[in-house]
């Protein structure tokens, strides 16, 4: 910008007095598209409970129905090993070929089939079996079960056969066990809720950052307003920031919401590290991914066009930076990919803080990629936005 | 025309959108054969009632019968879609950009069920007289406006219907473009004997019609023929220059409710109807202000539109211009272009452009759509860098002084460009802000803007929730909030109601006059191209003519003569034999013609002649004043006639 004959000082002060009043303006409309802040409220409060209390990966209330031909001591004490909080008893059957029918129509997950003889056989010492029959449409879900009920008759063949060979389970003694324990750090209680709630918070801002500030530069151009700030003084620079900067302060409160709302009070999410921190690099992260989102927006024409231009780039971020499954599962050249993924950084940071305690010490490498990328892609959005008008 | 019964019957028709009423009971009769138009600003209730006639909107009270069945359900409405065509508002909406003109044209034939031959035949015919004929296999989205509407036309009436409804077809079309259109139009339905109801927010083009119904706010204003219509407001127009023009304007308001500036010239419509009180009442009510070059004109139907809506409503909130301590008036050059040159590729958008304009003058950009308007204002005030040539606005060099230009000029784009989620009052001081006005400062152009655009009381509503006029003065206001000293307004006045223009256009020559701002300004509205000082007309990215209004009118005068205005009882079959016998700009006006003759009187009796040959009798003739879009259409028919005589030269 030329401006001959004004005073370093008094340029300074119309240059801040520009970005806030353009702020302001971010902020105003933002507050008066009800829609949108209907979905924002929701998604850091309502969705971000939900998801912690309802999402649950690991084996809960399975129903198990059985097929028990036997009818005997033996077979009722093992149908009695499958207890909740695990599987939860749907029901004798009548047939086997009931069980392969509500296997079919999804009523049950699992069907245990004891054949005739199972009590005679056992106490023979004969060899024997029983059958588990899996529904592993949901695959997680349906191995864990396998796996649980696996473990259930093993154990129970145990006993049995120490029952026949030493007769007390204190005989166990003399036999070689190797027994495996384990420590759990960081979440002893292994409480599934801190990181489903902390994930889900992790999408919520990662989709914000991206759409609030991609929507609100397309919606100027879709409208015509872009035209009337291109003629005016403001350089590309004092369009684009602002609307980065409105976004990152109610993306920064809608996190203090879900934080301090639901998921401290009730989930018991702790906070070991330092709060101050937390939040500087929540900013730094809004800043990097409202780059890419700038960066789409002028790239497209309208709202639509950016909202799924978005969506491809928010959907492989979410599924592979990490909240999702973790990232050393995952193939070599995604996990290249995903080094240009600012989510990738963003999730060490926020459970490092959050649950290790972590502080610069150990993060310092994560800010500086995040920084890196953020500039880089923001330097571009504003090289395109230039580029676009002429 | 006058036998038939009637083929659209509307009885007390009411139209409610949530708590808003669209239309207040409206009764109108359309007969078969004619060009029944609607007439009416943003707003009035145009579309509401045309959508409901062509049974795609419900509606809440009243009747609407077409055909002789009553449109009550979508069955009934079912039943006479096959005899109607529909074209909907906006510039080649219903058409798809990126079918070609003859896909776009097969296609809705074959929707129409059209059989093939029909529509070989036909597409032939409706292609040769569009002149698009050349332009079958180009997609749509790549056609200007004006062939869109064209297009439009073709695809709306390729099954024959009986009944064609058109919603503001002619909407930002350039002055050639839509004469084009009406004549086309006007030939078709005469043809093929069909009907058409037709809207426009052109008061100009009212004269195009048999019959029409004036509308405002959902209500009809007027309606009848338009010599009826004219008859409800008699009054004389009157024409003058008077100096100094802000006293005599001052002096005029207190008795005249329609006193309009134009350029120079004044324009004052009074409702005496004899010509010597008429000039003698406005020279004792200037006082000592001698009027001169005193003129007497019957009154344009535009200004009858006004008189009617000024005599329905209380006026509009009366903006007082409050007086600021005007910026040195400083005489020198606002704007100079030298040379400019714009490429799109391959394609010259803007073809050694050069003008001045001074402070404290009108400068209007005329032209049809696509001749490089646009492209020149963005030049000029840094949207678009150009690709060769010179350019200084408000003293600062367009190349190198980007920036210091930006802070110097104001702005007002072709599409509303303020925020519509915001109020009246944020969106002044958003830009007060961006323009880098301290508070006291901004209170005080805060409240100059107010009363300057007639806001007070609006300061809290929402930018959306207010009216085309109102909006508008809102962003000129916004593009005045930092006392530029060069004004850029692209088709500024586009949708407002004629007295919204009117009102608009008294700001800006108290801007121009007392302030000394240079405004530049585009329009495809001729009648307010008159309130510019000086004109320049482009063609195909070159400035062809420049002048004042009154030279511009001379200059056609001599070249090609005056205008002739014939009353003909069955005009069309004439137009032809007139072309032939060598009469410049010849056309279509209803029930009337006009054309452009050297020697009005001596040419009378072979005019006679053509028209009795032709089987029309000629009711009366008479001379009248040029229009400036009269020259316009003059100028540019020119134009393309040496264009194409070189590339048919060429190919020969």
């Amino acid at each position: 910008m030329i401006v001959s004959g004004v005073p370093r000082s008094k340029r300074a002060a119309i240059w801040w007095g520009r970005l806030m009043v353009m702020t302001r303006k971010e902020l105003i409309q933002l507050f008066r598209d009800v829609p949108i802040v209907v979905f924002l409220i929701y998604s850091f409060t309502l969705s971000v409970y939900i998801s912690g209390n309802g999402l649950k990966s690991q084996l809960h209330n399975a129903n198990i129905s059985v097929y028990d031909a036997d009818h005997s001591f033996s077979s009722r004490d093992l149908i009695h090993k499958f207890q909740p909080p695990f599987f939860s008893f749907a029901g004798e059957l009548s047939s086997s070929n009931e069980g392969q029918y509500r296997l079919d129509r999804g009523t049950v997950s699992a069907v245990l089939d004891i054949p005739p003889r199972f009590h005679e056989q056992l106490a023979a010492g004969e060899p024997t079996a029983v059958q588990l029959l899996v529904d592993t449409t949901n695959s997680p879900q349906g191995l864990s079960a396998a796996s649980y009920a696996a473990r259930i008759v093993a154990q129970f063949g145990q006993e049995a056969s120490l029952a026949r060979f030493g007769g007390s389970a204190e005989a166990s003694q003399n036999l070689p066990v190797i027994v495996s324990d384990h420590r759990v750090w960081y979440n002893p209680d292994q409480n599934e809720t801190w990181f489903e709630s902390i994930s889900h918070l992790l999408r919520m801002i990662t989709i914000f950052a991206m759409l609030l500030p991609a929507t609100a530069l397309v919606r100027e151009k879709e409208r015509g307003t872009i035209e009337q700030l291109l003629v005016s003084p403001l350089t590309p620079l004092l369009i684009m920031l602002p609307k980065v900067l409105a976004m990152t302060v109610v993306i920064l409160c809608a996190m203090a919401v879900a934080l301090f709302g639901v998921m401290q009070p009730i989930f018991g999410v702790p906070i070991r590290g330092n709060l101050v921190l937390l939040f500087s690099l929540t900013a730094l992260f809004v800043f990097t991914t409202a780059g890419m989102g700038l960066f789409a927006a002028t790239i497209t024409k309208n709202q639509s066009q950016v909202g799924l231009l978005t969506l491809l780039l928010i959907a492989p971020m979410l599924m592979l930076s990490g909240v999702t499954s973790p990232m050393e599962a995952m193939p070599p050249w995604v996990q290249y990919l995903m080094t240009l993924s600012p989510l990738r950084y963003f999730i060490d940071v926020v459970y490092g803080i959050l649950l290790k305690g972590n502080g610069l010490k150990e993060l310092w490498g994560h800010v500086l990629a995040m920084g890196l990328l953020g500039g880089s892609l923001f330097g571009f959005g504003m090289w395109r936005f230039r580029r676009q008008f002429q | 025309m006058e036998l038939a019964e009637p083929i659209v019957r509307v009885l007390g028709f009411v139209k409610r959108y949530k708590k808003h009423v669209a239309v207040q009971g409206v009764d109108l009769e359309i007969k078969r054969g004619e060009i029944y138009g609607l007439i009416g600003p943003d707003g009035a209730g145009k579309s509401s009632l045309m959508k409901a006639i062509a049974g795609v909107l419900t509606y809440d009270e009243g009747a609407v019968e077409v055909f002789g069945t009553l449109i009550d359900s979508e069955r009934a409405a079912e039943q006479v879609k096959q005899q109607l065509g529909f074209l909907p508002q906006g510039l080649g909406l219903n058409l798809y950009p990126d079918l070609s003109v003859e896909e776009n044209i097969d296609f809705f034939a074959r929707l129409r069920l059209v059989p093939e031959p029909a529509l070989i035949e036909r597409k032939a015919r409706f292609l040769a007289m569009t002149r698009l004929d050349k332009f079958r296999n180009r997609a749509m989205k790549k056609l200007s406006g004006g062939m869109k509407q064209k297009l439009g036309l073709i695809c709306t009436l390729i099954h024959e219907p009986e009944l064609a409804i058109l919603d503001e077809p002619t909407t930002g079309v350039d002055p050639v473009s839509r004469r084009d259109f009406w004549t086309i139009l006007a030939e078709l339905l005469r043809e093929r004997g069909m009907t058409a109801l037709v809207s426009t927010a052109y008061m100009d083009e009212a004269a195009r019609f048999h019959r029409l119904s004036f509308l405002s706010s959902g209500k009809v204003v007027a309606s009848g023929t338009p010599a009826e219509v004219q008859a409800l407001v008699p009054g004389l127009m009157v024409t003058f220059e008077a100096t100094p023009q802000m006293e005599a304007i001052a002096r005029l308001k207190t008795q005249y409710k329609q006193v309009e500036a134009l350029g120079s010239l004044l324009h004052v419509f009074t409702e005496e109807t004899i010509h010597a009180s008429a000039m003698q009442s406005i020279t004792s009510s200037l006082g000592d202000i001698r009027p001169v070059h005193l003129r007497v004109d019957e009154p344009e139907l535009e200004d009858v539109f006004v008189a009617l809506l000024l005599r329905q409503a209380d006026q509009p909130p009366s903006a007082e211009m409050p007086r600021v301590t005007a910026l040195a008036a400083n005489h020198g050059l606002a704007i100079e272009a030298k040379g400019l040159i714009r490429d799109f590729g391959a394609f010259r958008a803007v073809d050694r452009v050069s003008f001045q304009v001074k402070s404290g003058e009108i400068f209007g950009l005329l032209g049809a759509n696509g001749a490089g308007k646009t492209t020149v204002i963005k030049m000029l005030n840094g949207l678009m860098p150009p690709t060769g040539g010179e350019g200084w606005v408000a003293g600062a060099d367009m190349k190198t002084a980007g920036g210091a230009i930006k802070e110097r000029i104001g702005y007002m784009s072709q599409a509303f460009s303020l925020y519509l989620d915001l109020t009246v009052e944020e969106n002044i001081r958003l830009f007060a802000g961006i323009y880098g006005l301290n508070r006291p400062a901004t209170t005080t152009r805060l409240e100059w803007i107010l009363s300057m655009a007639g806001l007070k009381g609006y300061e809290s509503s929402l930018t959306s929730r207010l009216p085309m006029g109102v909006r508008q003065r809102l962003a000129l206001g916004c593009a005045l909030v930092h006392q530029p000293r060069v004004l850029f307004l692209d088709e500024p006045t586009s949708g407002v109601d004629p007295i919204g223009r009117r009102h608009f256009w008294d700001i800006l020559s108290v801007l121009a006059r007392e302030e000394g701002v240079a405004i530049m300004v585009t329009t495809h509205y001729m009648s307010e191209a008159e309130h510019c000082d000086k004109l320049a007309l482009m063609f195909a990215g070159r400035i062809v003519s420049e002048g004042s209004p009154s030279e511009m009118k001379r200059q056609v005068e001599t070249e090609a003569g005056r205008l002739v205005e014939l009353t003909v009882d069955r005009p069309a079959p004439a137009i032809n034999e007139l072309e032939l016998a060598g009469f410049a700009g010849v056309a279509l006006f209803g029930t009337k013609l006009h054309l452009l003759s050297h020697d009005p009187e001596g040419d009378e009796p072979r005019i006679r002649e053509i028209c009795a040959a032709s089987q029309g009798v000629v009711q009366s003739i008479k001379t009248r004043p040029l229009s400036l879009e009269d020259v316009f259409v003059y100028r540019v028919m020119e134009l393309e006639k040496q264009e194409r005589k070189q590339t048919t030269g060429v190919a020969a």
